[in-house]
């Protein structure tokens, strides 16, 4: 069979139909119920900067309080709250929201970059707190 | 399916409210599944695979953006892709589908339509003895086959589905046929 009567073959063979389908409705159904479980939230940087915030009015209220010493203090008594607060939950926020952000990028068709940063805007302010966070 | 004009107003409506996207979801479900389905030519895998598709269109539908394709093509792409990470990992079982799965109702619809499906599959010879050929080709040959010869779409709409130029496509094609020809006659 030459190249020409196999694609001919090809175009001309019967292939198998799909005209019902009796779980779409409730596929459809359950599929918008279950939208946006994401655990990427910001409220997961509310614990570290809550700890921040005592700290800083602590320092603000005491005339002889130092928000870096007491930052200090928290870090050298309470070594493994410290540790997720200011290191693990950071740290996977960001990879989380980075992974994230590439994600959408690619499966939005590499949209303009206007439209793509209002997409994102919130996974990028993620990002940033959580660098304040890893940074201080 | 949707003109220009009413694809961006349902765009609109799924922004505003997302229970909207049950009309996109019942406008290209079966078009896509039937895809997936002659893709793969196992309804078990081929729900599993529809599911993560529409699963991932319903996560990122805020985001398309109409640049020069339309929801079709771009829900065309999105199934393509997720076939091909089927064929290169064998991942499967969407979250979604595990859980539908102990649901009584969901697990009698599926195996109505899998009794189906299988039984329909079966009427086809020729088309179940290419698609086995098919499958042993790589990925890239095995999606323009079946856009072009098992869905009948046309080069421009292969080209756009895949982000190719139809010039790469036309080849890539018939590289691909000719590989499949040998496959199916081996001299």
């Amino acid at each position: 069979m030459n190249i020409n009567e196999f694609e001919d073959s090809l175009t001309q063979m019967t292939k198998p139909e799909v005209n019902q389908l009796k779980h779409e409705d409730m596929l459809a159904k359950e599929m918008i119920k279950a939208k946006d479980r994401s655990v990427v939230s910001i409220w997961w940087l509310a614990p570290p900067f809550y700890i921040l915030g005592m700290l800083l009015i602590k320092a603000l209220f005491n005339p002889e309080g130092n928000f870096f010493n007491y930052l200090v203090e928290l870090v050298f008594f309470q070594k493994y709250l410290a540790i997720s607060l200011f290191y693990l939950i950071p740290g996977i926020l960001i990879c989380i929201n980075s992974w994230s952000i590439w994600k959408i990028y690619f499966i939005a068709g590499r949209p303009q970059s206007i439209r793509f940063i209002k997409s994102v805007w919130l996974n990028v302010l993620i990002i940033l707190l959580a660098l304040i966070l890893l940074l201080l | 399916m949707l003109s220009i004009v009413s694809e961006s107003a349902l765009l609109h409506k799924i922004e505003k409210d997302p229970a909207s996207f049950a009309e996109l979801f019942h406008l290209y479900y079966k078009p896509i599944f039937g895809y997936i389905f002659r893709r793969i030519g196992d309804f078990d895998t081929a729900t599993d695979v529809a599911i993560e598709t529409f699963t991932k269109i319903f996560q990122h539908i805020r985001y398309f953006e109409d640049r020069g394709i339309s929801i079709k093509v771009w829900i065309y792409r999105i199934a393509s892709n997720e076939v091909n990470q089927y064929f290169r990992a064998k991942k499967k079982h969407n979250k979604l589908f595990e859980r539908l799965d102990t649901n009584q109702d969901f697990r009698h619809y599926i195996e109505d339509d899998r009794a189906r499906l299988e039984a329909e599959l079966q009427k086809h010879h020729q088309y179940l003895s290419i698609l086995e050929q098919v499958k042993t080709l790589p990925v890239k040959y095995q999606e323009v086959i079946a856009l072009r010869y098992f869905e009948g779409k046309e080069n421009k709409e292969i080209a756009e589905i895949l982000n190719l130029n139809e010039g790469t496509l036309k080849s890539l094609l018939s590289r691909g046929l000719e590989k499949l020809r040998l496959k199916c006659n081996p001299i």
